[in-house]
């Protein structure tokens, strides 16, 4: 575990922290040295911490503690209900809720009856969910108070992309409520991305699309992003509130179940509460134990009927047990391309988020979707990637630092609408170069106003030459290989993927090879230049005003310029 | 990718050191921003204060 004090680390009196709120775990992180972030421990030494409370008597438990009380004290103990702040009683889907306490509606408000005393005849009372999120996010704040030895001034918490705005609202007054002054509320897959953009480049990232997957505990989330000149432009976003961790305990929570009621006739699933989160509670260990070694094992004392449970499991049989939530898995990421208007040639990077990402099956299946050219950021694929659980939170605190010295007006003022909404060019503009190519400028979605400079080369004799501008269209051209590929895992995935008895990889096995390609289109424009040097550099660049007016100039550098501006399109669509 | 050379201007180019437009650009498409990160800033303030890009080295 990675302690810092907070004396040595993020400078001054105060601090601003990043705000992960998941309907599983919380994560909280703050800017340190450097441009850095860290993420910080709760009292217990926590960095993902259940979002769960739970009450024994006048005693509120919080976290892995609060979760632990599922097998105790279950109706009393709540789980998963990030999702239904801001949300009427008919709204939510209590589906997770069943094997903890349940939701009900009073007085037109969604809660909970929940025994808040230790007095012999205490009757449950009612608990918003609001209170218990105001609750929840007074304690991730206390905790980061701990960490740093100063008071918290700000905080940045993202949410998922299908949060409605007045769900956004509630969170907020929620979280002020805890104390927490709410700098910015901005969304998980591109917090999950900017987390990468600081760690690997500092401040400038390339232009590129990602796809940022999250799989968290109750639910899905993805999006497509376009990045241009550093900014951020939402393509797609997918949802599954079927699909996550929690889906991939029921697998093995089934296959111990059957085991167990074979040798004693019980089926733990059906016995009793208790023994049912009893072996949900390890079964989770044990799927997580399953994504860094080969084989785990299982030991519940008296599980169901007296009898103690031990058994063990290796990951090739765990795989086969998921297969169905692994297919799941497949299938969004490959909707979401698709949902974009994109083909898997498109997209430049794939960022794995949420806790469910450390599993090595996920990553790979999800990696044999992709070209060999698409990067996967996962741990499972890059020694260098950040723990996929704590992406979000890390992305929040870096969002938190860039817009802590502002005024809240000035945040709320850049949020607006005339801010956000930008006209984005459809087709690539690129410089046609000697050879009939095509070199991209201004990207597809590009938003402006923007300003792109690029530098050409002149024929080696120099002489007159001419910059022709051109939009392009990119084509996905399709080519036969010489001879067909041994084994259609272009990945090289690990060994144990040649035991899988029906293949990930079979339908792979294609002799010709898809390749992305931007052709030429339309000529928009052309500069001519006369008698530049030999081997001389010559500088192109394209303007772009936020009222869509296009201006090039181009000129051999260190000399005289050729400018000229375009009709710019009459039309937003 | 290859060095990118610019071809030869055509030799039966009258106008030789000019700039000629053609045709216009597509039609553009309005979307949504996200207020992330610190480019995203720098946006805000030239829609917001119409700082110009040599205002705003970044
Ligand atoms: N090492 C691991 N291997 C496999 N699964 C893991 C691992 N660590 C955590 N998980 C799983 O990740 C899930 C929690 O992920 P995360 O903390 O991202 O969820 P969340 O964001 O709170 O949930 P949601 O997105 O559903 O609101 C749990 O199902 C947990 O079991
Ligand atoms: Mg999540």
């Amino acid at each position: 575990m990675n302690i810092v004090n907070g004396a040595d680390s993020a400078e001054g009196a105060t601090a601003v922290i990043g705000i992960s709120f998941g309907n599983g775990n919380s994560s909280i992180a703050f800017p340190a040295k450097d441009g850095k972030v860290e993420v910080i421990a709760n009292q217990d030494g926590d960095r993902s911490i259940p979002s769960v409370l739970a009450y024994v008597g006048e005693d509120e438990y919080h976290g892995f503690q609060g979760k632990a009380q599922l097998i105790r004290n279950s109706p009393n103990t709540i789980v998963n209900f990030r999702d239904f702040i801001g949300k009427s009683y008919a709204a939510i889907d209590p589906t997770y809720s069943h094997r903890s306490a349940h939701p009900i509606e009073q007085d037109g408000i969604v809660g909970y009856k929940i025994v808040l005393s230790s007095e012999e005849d205490a009757q449950p009372e009612f608990i918003s969910v609001a209170e218990i999120a105001k609750r929840h996010l007074a304690r991730l704040k206390d905790s980061a108070f701990d960490f740093l030895g100063k008071p918290i001034t700000g905080a940045v918490i993202a949410v998922p992309t299908d949060y409605s705005s007045s769900q956004r609202q509630e969170l907020t007054k929620i979280a002020e409520a805890a104390g927490i002054n709410v700098l910015q509320i901005i969304q998980e897959p591109v917090t999950a991305l900017l987390a990468y953009d600081v760690a690997n480049n500092g401040v400038f990232s390339e232009d590129r699309i990602v796809l940022v997957a999250d799989f968290g505990a109750s639910r899905s989330d993805g999006a497509v992003i376009a990045v241009r000149g550093g900014m951020y432009t939402v393509l797609a976003t997918a949802h599954n509130y079927e699909l996550g961790g929690s889906a991939l305990d029921q697998a093995l929570i089934d296959h111990f179940a059957k085991e167990f009621e074979k040798k004693h006739g019980i089926d733990p699933r059906t016995e009793s509460a208790r023994s049912f989160a009893k072996l949900a509670s390890e079964a989770e260990v044990t799927k997580k134990t399953l994504s860094a070694s080969n084989s785990a094992t299982i030991s519940i004392e008296s599980l169901a009927g007296g009898f103690d449970f031990h058994s063990t499991i290796n990951r090739l049989r765990y795989e086969m047990l998921a297969r169905k939530v692994l297919d799941n898995v497949a299938s969004f990421v490959e909707e979401l391309v698709h949902k974009a208007g994109l083909d898997v040639l498109d997209i430049d990077e794939v960022v794995l988020a949420g806790g469910s990402s450390h599993t090595p099956k996920i990553v790979s299946r999800i990696e044999s979707l992709f070209p060999e050219t698409t990067k996967i950021e996962a741990p499972a694929t890059s020694a260098k990637a950040l723990n996929p659980a704590e992406l979000v939170a890390r992305g929040a605190a870096v969002q938190a630092s860039l817009v802590q010295e502002f005024e809240k007006s000035d945040i709320v003022e850049s949020m607006q609408p005339v801010v956000t909404n930008a006209p984005h060019l459809s087709k690539p503009i690129g410089v046609l170069l000697g050879d009939g190519t095509f070199a991209t400028m201004l990207d597809t979605y590009t938003a402006v106003p923007i300003r792109k400079a690029k530098t050409f080369e002149a024929p080696k004799d120099g002489g007159d030459i001419i910059i022709e501008i051109w939009e392009g269209d990119s084509e996905i051209v399709t080519k036969g290989l010489e001879k067909p590929k041994e084994n259609g895992d272009g990945h090289g995935g690990n060994e144990e993927d040649d035991f899988d008895e029906e293949g990930d990889f079979d339908d792979d096995e294609e002799d010709e090879e898809r390749e992305k390609v931007v052709k030429p289109v339309t000529k928009i424009a052309d500069a001519g230049l006369k008698g530049v040097k030999a081997g001389a550099k010559i500088e192109v660049i394209i303007n772009i005003t936020a009222d869509m007016k296009v201006s090039v100039a181009a000129r051999e550098l260190g000399g005289q310029a050729v400018r000229g501006k375009i009709e710019s399109p009459d039309v937003v669509k | 990718m290859s060095v990118a050379v610019l071809p030869r201007l055509p030799a039966d180019r009258t106008d030789k050191d000019a700039f000629v437009s053609y045709s216009q650009l597509s039609a553009f498409t309005l979307r949504s921003i996200e207020p992330v990160g610190p480019q995203y800033l720098s946006h805000a303030r030239r829609a917001l204060r119409g700082r110009t890009w040599s205002e705003d080295e970044r």
